[in-house]
C-alpha cells in the first residue's frame, strides 16, 4: 500500500514506514533512547530527501519521547531546574543549528553535512559506549570493585555562575549544562535526533548527575528541543512532513512498548554494549556510503 | 521572426480556415504555456490542396469562372471536416494521499491513413510547468564524495513527454523540430554557472531515469488506419500545475494540423490541504505538527501499555 507524502512530494510504501517505525521503536524502547539516530539515516536510505528526513525525524522523536517524559515526571525523576538550564542552552543551540542547516541547504551540501555529522558523532559515541561497557563486563567477570567514581572535583567546578540543583544534589556552575545543551541542540537540528544517546553520557560523565534523574531530565530536554526544531524546520525550511511523522509514530509507539518490556530483562552493561554496537554500525554504514563511488556522478535538485 | 517562420510552414499547406478563429499563437510553445490561455480546441484545417483544382482543365476560362463562382461553397464543404480530432481521457489528474502515478490516454482520429511508411504520422507531446533546477557534479575530496561545481538551469520543464507513430527525428526536419521543441535534444536548456555540456547531459539522463522526461518511451498505436491512441505515464513524482498536450499531424515532413489540449495536475484532499497549510502558514503548521506528534505519542503509550 502506497502513501503519498505531501511535503516530500513522493509516495512510499506505508507498510515499510510502519515497519521501520516499529523496528526503531522496539530498539529505542529496549535501550531507552529516542531512536532518531537510527530513523533519520534509514529514511535517507529509502530515498526521502535529507531535509525532510531530518525535520520529520525530529518531529517523530518529539512524539516518541512524550509518553516517556510523562511517566518520568509522575515518578518524580525529572530535575526541572537542571532540565530548564539544559533547555536554555538547547533552544539556543537548535536555533543556531537550523540557521546552519538552511545555509548548508543553499550551498547544496546538506546531504554531505548530515552524513558527516552522523559518521563523526555516532562513530565517537558508539566507540566510547562499546569500550565502556566492555570494560564493565570484564570488570564484573573478574569480580573487581564497583563502578569507577565520576563526580571528582575537576576544573569544571571552578567556573562562576554556580547554581543549586536540588533534585540532582549538585552545586555547580550553570555554564557546563548550558554548553552541553547547546551542543545537543545544534546536533538535534542538523541530525534530526533528540540527542538522548549523547545527552545521557554527557550528563553522567561530564556533569555528574545521578543516574536516577538522568533519563527523566534528558527526556525533558529532548522533548522541548525536538519541538523547537520541528517548529523552526517547518517555519524556515518547510520540510516537516506530518504524514511521514504520523506513519512512523504509529509503528514506533507500539514497538517501543514491546521493546521496553524486553529491555527490562537485559543487563545494563550488555544493553549498553549492544546499543554501542548498533550506533557504531550505523556510523560505519554511512561512512561506506560517503566513500563509495556514487552510481551517478551528478545530482539534480530544485534551486532552494 | 520565429513566429512568422512557424506560421509560414504550417500555413504553407493552405490554411483555408481556422476553426474558431484564433490565428496561430505567436511565440514558441513553452512561452504560450505560461502567458496565454490556450483555446480548448485550436484546430487548424488544411484544405485538400489540389484535389479539385485540377479537375476543370479542359476549358480554362470557363473553368476559372466556374471555379471563382463556386469556391466559397466548395471550401465550406471541405473544411467542415477537420483532418485531426484528438481528446484526452482526463482534464485533471488528482494527486491524493494514495497517489502512485497515473496514465493519461491521448486518442483521436485523422482523415487520412495513419502510420506506416506512406501514411500520415501523429506526434503527441505533453509538457509540464517549468521550474529552475540545479545540477551538481559530485567530486571526490580526500576519499569522500561531495557536491562540487554546479550549473543552474533556470527554465526546465518539470515534465516532458513526446510520443509518435514514428520517432520525431524521422518524420520532421531539424529546423521544424527545433522550432516546435519536439524532442529532448531541442529543449533550450540554458545554464548559469558551469557551461560544460556534461551538466546538460546529466540533466537529460537523470530526468529520463525518474520518468519525468520521456522520449518515445511509449508508442502511439494506430488501429483501423484512422484511429490513434497513446498512454503517457505520469510518475508519482510528477510536478503539479498546468500541462499542455499537443497533438500534431505530420505529412510529407510538415506539420499539417495541430490540436492543443489542456491538462491540470493538482493535489486534492488531505495531501493538498497539508501542503497548502505548510506553505501558507508555516508557523501554524509547525505548531500543529508538534501538537499532533505529542498527542500521537501519548495516545500510543496509553493504547499499547503492557504493564
Amino acid at each position: 500500500m502506497q502513501v503519498y507524502l505531501p511535503i516530500a512530494e513522493m509516495s512510499v510504501d506505508a507498510l515499510l514506514l510502519l515497519g521501520m517505525g516499529f523496528g526503531v521503536g522496539w530498539l529505542s524502547g529496549m535501550f531507552g533512547v529516542g531512536g532518531g539516530f537510527l530513523l533519520t539515516p534509514l529514511l535517507i536510505l529509502i530515498g526521502i530527501p535529507a531535509p525532510v528526513a531530518v525535520a520529520s525525524g525530529a518531529n517523530q522523536t518529539l512524539g516518541a519521547s512524550v509518553s516517556g517524559l510523562i511517566a518520568q515526571w509522575r515518578r518524580g525523576t525529572v530535575d526541572p531546574v537542571m532540565g530548564g538550564v539544559l533547555l536554555a542552552g538547547g533552544l539556543a543551540g537548535s536555533v543556531a543549528g537550523v540557521q546552519l542547516f538552511a545555509l548548508l541547504r543553499r550551498a547544496g551540501q546538506v546531504d554531505l553535512a548530515v552524513s558527516l555529522f552522523y559518521v563523526v558523532v555516532l562513530g565517537t559515541v558508539g566507540a566510547l559506549m562499546v569500550r565502556e561497557s566492555l570494560r564493565a563486563i570484564l570488570r564484573r567477570r573478574r569480580g573487581g570493585s564497583g563502578a569507577p567514581k565520576y563526580n571528582e572535583h575537576t576544573w569544571l567546578h571552578g567556573l562562576p555562575l554556580k547554581m543549586r540543583f536540588r533534585k540532582s544534589r549538585l552545586y555547580i556552575s550553570a555554564i557546563p549544562p548550558i554548553l552541553v545543551g547547546f551542543c545537543i541542540g545544534v546536533l538535534s537540528a542538523i541530525m534530526g535526533v533528540g540527542g538522548g544517546f549523547m545527552l545521557v553520557p554527557a550528563m553522567i560523565y561530564l556533569l555528574g548527575i545521578p543516574t536516577a534523574v538522568v533519563i527523566g531530565t534528558s527526556l525533558f530536554q529532548v522533548v522541548f528541543v525536538a519541538a523547537n526544531v520541528t517548529l523552526l524546520q517547518a517555519w524556515q525550511v518547510g520540510s516537516v512532513d506530518i504524514v511521514l511523522t504520523m506513519m512512523l509514530l504509529a509503528g514506533g509507539v507500539a514497538g517501543a512498548q514491546f521493546g521496553a518490556s524486553m529491555g527490562a530483562k537485559l543487563r545494563g552493561e550488555e544493553t549498553r554494549a549492544l546499543l554501542g554496537l548498533l550506533v557504531l554500525s550505523v556510523a560505519i554504514a554511512l561512512l561506506v556510503d560517503l566513500v563509495h563511488t556514487p552510481s551517478s556522478l551528478f545530482a539534480i535538485g530544485p534551486i532552494p | 521572426m520565429k513566429a512568422g517562420l512557424r506560421r509560414g510552414r504550417i500555413a504553407g499547406v493552405r490554411v483555408t480556415q481556422a476553426h474558431h478563429a484564433p490565428p496561430p499563437q505567436p511565440g514558441s510553445p513553452p512561452a504560450r504555456l505560461q502567458t496565454t490561455p490556450i483555446q480548448d480546441q485550436q484546430i487548424r484545417v488544411q484544405g485538400p490542396a489540389g484535389s479539385w483544382w485540377g479537375s476543370g482543365g479542359k476549358a480554362p476560362s470557363l473553368a476559372l469562372f466556374f471555379l471563382l463562382a463556386v469556391t466559397p461553397a466548395r471550401a465550406q464543404v471541405d473544411i467542415a471536416r477537420p483532418t485531426l480530432a484528438a481528446q484526452i481521457s482526463t482534464r485533471i489528474v488528482e494527486i491524493t494521499t494514495g497517489f502512485t502515478g497515473a496514465e493519461i490516454l491521448v486518442f483521436g482520429a485523422a482523415e487520412r491513413l495513419l502510420g506506416g511508411e506512406m501514411g500520415d504520422q501523429v506526434l503527441v507531446t505533453v509538457r509540464g510547468p517549468r521550474s529552475p533546477q540545479v545540477v551538481r557534479r559530485r567530486v571526490e575530496f580526500f576519499g569522500i564524495w561531495l557536491n562540487g561545481p554546479s550549473a543552474r538551469f533556470l527554465d526546465v520543464p518539470g515534465f516532458y513527454a513526446i510520443a509518435g507513430t514514428r520517432p520525431v527525428w524521422e518524420v520532421l526536419p531539424e529546423e521544424a523540430r527545433a522550432e516546435g521543441m519536439l524532442g529532448l535534444d531541442t529543449l533550450p536548456l540554458l545554464a548559469r554557472g558551469s557551461q560544460e555540456p556534461a551538466f546538460r547531459a546529466a540533466l537529460l539522463e537523470l530526468k529520463q531515469e525518474d520518468g519525468r522526461w520521456q522520449e518515445h518511451a511509449v508508442p502511439v498505436e494506430v488501429s483501423g488506419g484512422r484511429l490513434f491512441l497513446t498512454r503517457i505515464p505520469l510518475p508519482a513524482t510528477v510536478p503539479t500545475g498546468p500541462y499542455l498536450v499537443e497533438v500534431l499531424l505530420v505529412r510529407d515532413r510538415r506539420v499539417v494540423a495541430q490540436q492543443t489540449l489542456n491538462l491540470e495536475v493538482r493535489r486534492v484532499g488531505t495531501a493538498a490541504w497539508i501542503s497548502t497549510v505548510a506553505r501558507q502558514a508555516p508557523l501554524l503548521y509547525g505548531v500543529a505538527c508538534i501538537v499532533l506528534a505529542a498527542l500521537a505519542g501519548w495516545l500510543g503509550s496509553v493504547l499499547f501499555r503492557r504493564s
